[in-house]
């Protein structure tokens, strides 16, 4: 490719240019890496699935969900009562807990949400620990056996372990919160989960907490906690494909025995997806605003570098022109130099985003629902130079063009 | 603090146009005579600028939402522990006893109290790309909405009532398209959430409509399997009660499951005696423990979220001026290598070397300002549009309308930025054109 | 050149124009002495492309202390002198290389200055435009009395000096106008 070398040496020309221009690229495709990572991540879980998924059963109307324990068991059977009616593959019971290891003084950073759960399914129902390289499953099978063996065992994800500075091994106490006020629990930390989207779970037997329910009412003359009678948060069924979805989810949303209160039946997807309605707004702008403002911004600093370069240098470009190179390669000059700017630029970018955000700090934190991290996915690394040879290609489209036109008769000096 | 920012950064550019002596016309002319830069260079800022406009304007939005909503005399109470009203169960024998306390406001021998329970409930609105999609609404149920409506300081829109004792009426024959013609559920709607709801109308609905731009009186709505009824709108004036559904309680809480009351809030003669009447309640009260706050302070708490969203803004907007910044200087460094033979000629003619950096430094401020200004005044645009947000952190939340507000404050804080964005930028260039000596310039 | 011009300082020695010591004068004390005693000129002109001809001569005025009056009457009487007051509100890309340099000489003598320092003035121009040029130095010669020092290829432009010295082998030597 001999216009290769010709590019390389045009781009050293001006080494404060080029080196400005890549910077700016550089930031820029950080920017909008950081911004469609949360994007992608959102719409990846709130897009349906169509094989093996989950469906989730809540309250149908009113937030929190809280349903009786005494739904969990016909709920897991797919409120299968007639032949030929469907069950779920698999089930799994939420309960959800809230304590402090603080009462006198919560903060953020002491502060335990929870759920209370089989310990087994964790490995089975949860997305993202289903399907986990061999070393980190086997790990977390050896946490889950803990679990399992210790009644009052609990798995805390990093970002606990990290803020209540404690590790594998030692003891925690929860003085229950707001709903969960007099539920008090104690703990033995067990084991934790893989780095990642579970940072902030913590997840503990739910015959501890069943046990304690009673225990509380044993301990108040048989007064029940206001929590005892629905504490049941959601369920979720595994389903096999969509067909079967639908079936279950009429099942069980036209069964008598769940009238009081109501049930629905969704998919995770959807269910995410309401709750993501409130962010709609900022989730658009985002979108429409934020990431096509950074990309406009390459466009135009990619566009300019490159038509000041064309303009210092049309007296060359007219001696090239005289020594018989044709408009298009002149064209295919300037766009080349364009592209190795952008696409090396972006791919700096990608790679370093990467690097950094997801070695190094561990993903973004960008608290929006009950998503805490998030991680930037390997397609970013396409998308750096994505974004940067495409900038560079739209932006230097007008300038490679007017080079294109560049008269061979300027070469020649002009009459006084 | 802003508007000092604004006054320095204003006065840099017309300080340096006083004490230059090189005049103005040869860097405009230059501007114009290669414009096409000067354009693509300009934008750049306009894009960062209109960028952060909007989203300053949508966190004010927010923040005037949370700070104007409370009555600085009004205590709140929640139950002891929690830090959201969804998630507080108060003790009615406890309420009782609060409410008689002598520092609560009293009006015709009742005290102005107001017992409230908060549930958020989602309703199934028709998808535009198809389907159904669920959206989960603050539905605020009331004892007496007359006293409810004192103590919280909030009219009903002209043309509108507050629902009635039993919170029903009838449903008139031809709607109603069901067999037994249930009752329609009386509710007062805020501003803010009848826009929402009354977003989700088909094309027909809309052509009938009685306002088009929200719901109105008379207009319904389906939520939890029944019909509900608007016979008025809350004149909210940007608080977060115009994000709200008031409905009688006892038929709200028996619908959505919650039976104890989730919040108390309690008038007293004014702010001073609000902030006694919480110390009291937190520190000396001993006959029930409760979460007392003066009203407004709880609110302003829940702006929290404001703060993240600054942090995450500020990030952007230093990001994003990295581009302004070296877009600025490229342009600089390449015009200044053009007129290398002006730069000689100038310093030949007796011009000093400060004359020439000042000279260079306003050309990029002049590029700078023009693509801020244009910049601040897309960004302003955005005034008034409605998002939702959700405001308030912990778990918890309240989901808001609220309206994006472009201030004078956001205005400054953009040609603030921009003008430090070509001073930083315009700064290298012409200190090297500055040091470049004449007769290599010259040459 | 640079020498004389206060644009280099001498490594020994001393230099002396008219009664100024300028070897061993401050950056800022060179810059205003320039404006007010030098004036240049160049082969390739040297106007600022986006100032008119009228702008282009007032522009070492603007470091004087004069008011915007008494500028605009030095500037067109200057104009008028060097036969362009019909093209002072032209820029440079509309003027020709002839009348492009005489803005140039324009510029080099509205200050006043005592020397003009002139390098290669006609080396851009054709015969007849070099010969306009040559003559309005001359004319600057006798009438008003400026001292021009010029560097020059051209031997036509040569031929018309008082007196000439070239560089041999880094030495100054005298040669004697024919």
């Amino acid at each position: 490719m001999k216009y290769l070398k010709l590019i390389f040496r045009n781009v050293g020309r001006n080494r404060l240019r080029s080196l400005l221009t890549v910077l700016v690229t550089v930031v820029l495709v950080f920017v909008v890496t950081l911004v469609w990572s949360v994007l992608w991540l959102l719409d990846q879980v709130t897009t349906e699935k169509s094989q093996n998924f989950s469906a989730m059963v809540t309250e149908r109307w009113a937030i929190p969900s809280r349903l009786p324990f005494s739904y969990a068991d016909p709920l897991s059977r797919g409120a299968a009562h007639k032949p030929g009616d469907i069950q779920p593959l698999d089930s799994m019971t939420w309960q959800f807990y809230g304590g402090t290891l603080d009462a006198k003084n919560f903060t953020r950073e002491n502060i335990i949400f929870g759920i209370a759960c089989e310990p087994e399914k964790l490995a089975t129902m949860m997305d993202g620990l289903n399907d986990l390289p061999a070393e980190q499953e086997s790990q977390l099978h050896e946490d889950i056996a803990q679990l399992k063996a210790n009644r009052q065992g609990v798995n805390l994800g990093h970002n606990h372990l990290d803020a209540t500075n404690k590790r594998i091994g030692e003891r925690l106490k929860l003085t229950g919160i707001g709903n969960f006020k007099g539920l008090d629990l104690e703990f033995e930390i067990v084991g934790t989960f893989p780095a990642g989207r579970y940072d902030t779970l913590a997840a503990f037997n739910r015959d501890y907490y069943n046990n304690e329910l009673d225990a509380y009412a044993a301990r108040n003359n048989g007064r029940k906690h206001p929590l005892a009678e629905r504490s049941l948060n959601l369920m979720v069924l595994k389903v096999p494909d969509r067909a079967a979805f639908t079936r279950l989810a009429s099942q069980i949303e036209s069964s008598p025995e769940f009238s009081n209160p109501a049930i629905k039946c969704e998919t995770m997807a959807s269910g995410i997806s309401s709750m993501l309605e409130s962010f709609r707004d900022l989730i658009w702008g985002m979108r429409w605003l934020l990431a096509p403002a950074c990309l406009v911004t390459i466009l135009l600093v990619i566009a300019n570098a490159i038509s000041i370069s064309v303009r210092e240098r049309r007296l060359e470009l007219a001696v090239l022109k005289v020594l018989g190179f044709r408009p298009y390669q002149l064209l295919i000059l300037v766009l080349g130099e364009s592209l190795l700017l952008g696409s090396v630029a972006g791919l700096i970018s990608a790679g370093l985003t990467y690097g950094i955000i997801n070695w190094g700090l561990g993903g973004i934190s960008f608290p929006i629902g009950f998503f805490d991290r998030f991680m930037i996915p390997t397609a970013a690394l396409w998308w750096g130079p994505a974004i940067g040879g495409l900038a560079s290609l739209l932006g230097s489209f007008l300038p490679a063009w007017s080079a294109r036109g560049v008269k061979a008769a300027n070469v020649f000096s002009k009459v006084a | 603090m802003i508007l000092v920012l604004f006054a320095i950064a204003v006065a840099i550019p017309l300080v340096l146009w006083s004490i230059g002596k090189i005049p103005l016309s040869y860097n405009l002319r230059n501007l114009t005579l290669r414009w096409k830069t000067t354009v693509m260079t300009a934008l750049a800022f306009t894009a960062v600028i209109a960028l952060l406009t909007v989203m300053m304007a949508f966190v004010n939005g927010m923040k005037k939402m949370t700070e104007g909503t409370g009555q600085p005399g009004n205590v709140l109470i929640l139950a002891d522990g929690a830090t959201d009203e969804t998630f507080s169960n108060l003790n009615v024998g406890d309420l009782t006893e609060i409410e008689n306390l002598p520092e609560v406001a009293r009006q015709n021998g009742r005290p102005m109290a107001s017992r409230e329970t908060l549930l958020v409930v989602n309703q199934l609105t028709p998808d535009p790309a198809g389907g159904y999609k669920r959206r989960f609404l603050q539905l605020r149920g009331i004892e007496d909405p007359q006293l409810s409506a004192r103590v919280h300081g909030l009219r009903l829109l002209s043309g509108g009532t507050w629902f009635s004792e039993a919170g029903v009426q009838e449903a008139s024959a031809p709607e109603s398209k069901s067999d037994e013609a249930a009752p329609l559920i009386q509710a007062v709607l805020g501003e803010g959430v009848a826009h929402e709801l009354g977003r989700a109308r088909s094309e027909e609905e809309l052509a009938e409509a009685k306002n088009r731009d929200r719901l109105d009186v008379g207009d319904t709505f389906l939520l939890g399997e029944r019909r509900w009824v608007v016979v008025g709108v809350i004149d909210s004036a940007g608080s977060t009660f115009n994000s709200e559904i008031w409905a009688k309680r006892s038929l709200a809480a028996a619908m959505f499951g919650k039976d104890t009351y989730t919040t108390l809030v309690l008038q007293t003669e004014g702010a001073a005696t609000a902030k006694q009447f919480k110390k009291f309640l937190a520190e000396d009260y001993k006959k029930a423990a409760v979460n007392a706050q003066v009203e407004t302070e709880y609110y302003k708490s829940l702006s929290e979220t404001t703060a993240q969203f600054s942090y995450a803004i500020g990030f952007i907007a230093v990001v994003m001026s990295i581009g302004g910044i070296f877009g600025v200087m490229n342009t600089m460094f390449a015009a200044i290598s053009q007129r290398m033979g002006d730069i000689g000629v100038l310093r030949l003619l007796g011009y000093a070397r400060w004359q020439i950096l000042v000279s260079f430094l306003l050309e990029s401020m002049v590029i700078a300002l023009v693509g801020g200004l244009l910049g601040c005044i897309l960004g302003s645009l955005s005034n008034g549009w409605t998002a939702n947000s959700i405001v308030g952190g912990q778990g918890g939340g309240k989901l808001v309308v609220l309206q994006l507000a472009v201030n004078a404050d956001i205005i400054a804080t953009g040609l603030f930025l921009t003008l430090l964005m070509g001073l930083l930028g315009g700064l290298l260039p012409a200190l090297s054109a500055m040091r470049l000596k004449p007769l290599d310039a010259l040459r | 050149m640079n020498l004389i011009a206060g644009l280099d300082t001498p490594s020994q020695g001393e230099i002396w124009v008219g009664d100024q010591l300028i070897s061993t004068m401050t950056e800022g004390q060179l810059a205003s002495w320039r404006t007010r005693n030098i004036g240049f000129i160049f082969q390739f002109y040297h106007l600022l492309p986006v100032l008119t001809a009228y702008e282009n001569v007032e522009l070492p005025l603007l470091l004087l202390p004069l008011s915007a009056a008494q500028r605009k009457q030095q500037v067109t009487t200057i104009l008028e002198l060097v036969g362009l007051a019909d093209r002072m509100y032209h820029r440079p890309g509309q003027l020709s290389g002839g009348q492009q340099q005489r803005v140039g000489i324009a510029r080099a003598i509205v200050t006043d200055p005592t020397a003009i320092m002139a390098d290669e003035p006609t080396g851009d121009l054709d015969a007849r435009a070099a010969e306009e040029i040559l003559n309005l130095l001359c004319m600057l010669r006798e009438s008003l009395h400026k001292t021009i020092i010029m560097v020059t290829h051209d031997p036509r432009a040569a031929q018309r000096t008082h007196r000439l010295l070239h560089l041999e082998k880094g030495l100054l030597v005298e040669q004697v106008n024919a």
